[in-house]
């Protein structure tokens, strides 16, 4: 086949397209909750499974094992630790980043579940899986519903 | 024998796998059917039902891939669906064939995967970005490299696993892939070569992951009536399994695959194996990453937790050692157009418990083998063993 070491698809005849469509996604019913906790009380709150005990963190509106809708919301506070961490030196699109940026899965404790998130304030030779990291919420009148209402998290001075 | 029939493979083909193929996805998808049909001794006319497997339309750019692919898949008028569990579509697509003969229902059916990933322009990576939760994930400006260097921290965390015990993986299989004639990376490389390429996403580097790429692979399955008639060495399935776990991949345990475990076992107990590691001659195990591997080993119960990488080490899973993974070359080295890759590794299966994997073909007389794939957002696993 005379095409195998072509890299470049735009080397080959070809006509160019485009896919892309534009969405507007609802928070959900419990999603819409979480974030307005955020929002107005810089508060991370997880809903409990009175079944089975699990308590659920981003909270959901139903256990995923029970199958039992979720009524019991509670606070778990804003620290967590590093479960794993990433530095990406990359985008979405592949191109280097001028910075790296550092991603962590947090856990909170006696939760299922955590926040993937940006960690700041911290210097990379300090970086470790168990490390206790906090929260750092933006200025309340900049949050407006979503997951970069909380800034980053930080290590817990 | 669960189900009504028992089921064999009696033929596979595959494309090149490249980077780019200037055949469409229809064309690709055809190629692998006709040389699989060739391999069977069969005509489309004998063909009952038609499976397709192929991943997130994103990549060729087609909303409704399964449609626009049925006519390359000898679908014409024939029943005819599509499957798709992301990555591990490839084999769920074999198990999807499996019941549609062991149900009584079809004689024959012809299995296909297809990807072509490089309409994605410039780059298919782009098109992973809308996987993710829309809500939770996706405003981080999360990447498919970024979840999956999560997973490999962990699993490294937990075990006290090295970068350079996982990068024997990737050395092996590009190697592997060098007797593969349809391989896009067969390479000489060394643990220092991957050691050494660039970082993306830290611990991943550009060495620990497979290409995108263009291909398609098929398979022909039949019943043991028809397969009888048509050959005289039959490859049965003998096992298929599959599950999910939580879609919420911050609820599982990264550093093991339990969806993989559960799928496994759920094979294991149809093939009537106690104990994988003795049992299982060669396995194609699903290695987009090279930790992956690994990781998959120890799911499959083919090593104990954390005890791949020391196998690994230890030639093991060379191709002339106890437990050849990947004689292929893997998606490291054959090239990963997803859903095309799983079913490769089924071919491979298939060729090398028929004896007919030449160059690759592993030692001693190889009666067990296992396929297996991994999927969705990094939660699903399929499993097919067969045996001659």
């Amino acid at each position: 086949m005379a095409t195998e070491k072509i890299q470049d698809v735009r080397r080959m005849t070809h006509w160019p397209g485009h896919m892309e469509t534009d969405y507007i996604y609802t928070l959900g019913i419990a999603g819409e909750r979480f974030f307005k906790e955020i929002k107005e009380n810089g508060k991370i709150p997880g809903a409990k499974c009175k079944r089975c005990g699990q308590i659920f963190v981003p909270p959901r509106l139903y256990c995923e094992k029970c199958f039992d809708k979720l009524t019991d919301w509670v606070n778990v506070g804003t620290k967590g630790k590093v479960y794993t961490f990433t530095i990406a030196y990359i985008d979405i699109k592949g191109a280097r980043l001028k910075e790296p940026t550092i991603y962590a899965l947090i856990k909170f404790d006696g939760t299922v579940g955590g926040l993937v998130h940006k960690l700041g304030e911290v210097d990379i030779c300090d970086l470790r899986v168990g490390l206790p990291v906090e929260a750092v919420f933006k200025p309340q009148p900049e949050r407006t519903a979503n997951i970069n209402d909380i800034k980053y998290f930080k290590p817990v001075k | 024998m669960f189900g009504k029939k028992r089921v064999a493979v009696i033929g596979a083909g595959m494309t090149l796998f490249r980077r780019t193929l200037k055949e469409t996805g229809k064309e690709l998808a055809w190629e692998a059917s006709k040389m699989a049909l060739d391999q069977a001794g069969l005509e489309l006319k004998d063909i009952d039902s038609v499976v397709m497997g192929t991943a997130p339309d994103a990549f060729d750019g087609v909303h409704m891939k399964g449609e626009y692919l049925a006519d390359g898949s000898g679908a014409y008028r024939k029943p005819y669906s599509r499957v798709f569990v992301g990555g591990g579509t490839g084999v769920f697509a074999v198990d999807a064939g499996w019941w549609h003969i062991a149900s009584g229902q079809f004689d024959t059916c012809l299995v296909v995967g297809e990807e072509k990933m490089s309409s994605c322009y410039p780059h298919p990576a782009y098109a992973f970005t809308t996987i993710f939760d829309p809500i939770y994930a996706r405003p981080l400006g999360v990447t498919l490299i970024w979840i999956f260097a999560l997973e490999m921290h962990r699993y490294m965390h937990v075990h006290g696993i090295k970068k350079e015990d996982i990068a024997l993986v990737s050395v092996k299989n590009k190697r592997n892939a060098l007797d593969h004639p349809c391989a896009q990376l067969g390479a000489n490389i060394t643990v220092e070569d991957v050691l050494n390429s660039e970082m993306l996403c830290y611990p991943v580097q550009r060495l620990d992951i497979s290409p995108t790429s263009d291909g398609a692979a098929a398979l022909v399955l039949a019943s043991e009536d028809v397969a009888k008639k048509v050959t005289d060495n039959p490859v049965w399935i003998d096992g298929v399994g599959w599950c999910i776990d939580s879609t919420f991949w911050t609820n599982r345990d990264l550093y093991y695959p339990r969806y993989v475990q559960c799928a496994a076992q759920m094979a294991y107990k149809m093939a009537g194996i106690k104990n994988p590691p003795k049992e299982i001659d060669v396995a194609e195990v699903y290695d987009p990453f090279d930790y992956k591997e690994l990781h998959h080993m120890e799911g499959l119960m083919l090593a104990r937790k954390g005890q791949a990488p020391r196998l690994t080490a230890e030639g093991v899973t060379q191709r002339d050692g106890d437990l050849p993974i990947n004689p292929s070359g893997g998606l490291l080295g054959v090239g990963n157009p997803i859903a095309a890759a799983g079913i490769m590794k089924c071919c491979e299966i298939f060729w090398q418990l028929r004896g007919e994997a030449g160059k690759r073909q592993v030692k001693g007389d190889p009666r067990t083998g296992l396929a297996q794939a991994w999927g969705d957002l990094m939660q699903y696993g399929s499993v097919v063993i067969m045996r001659s």
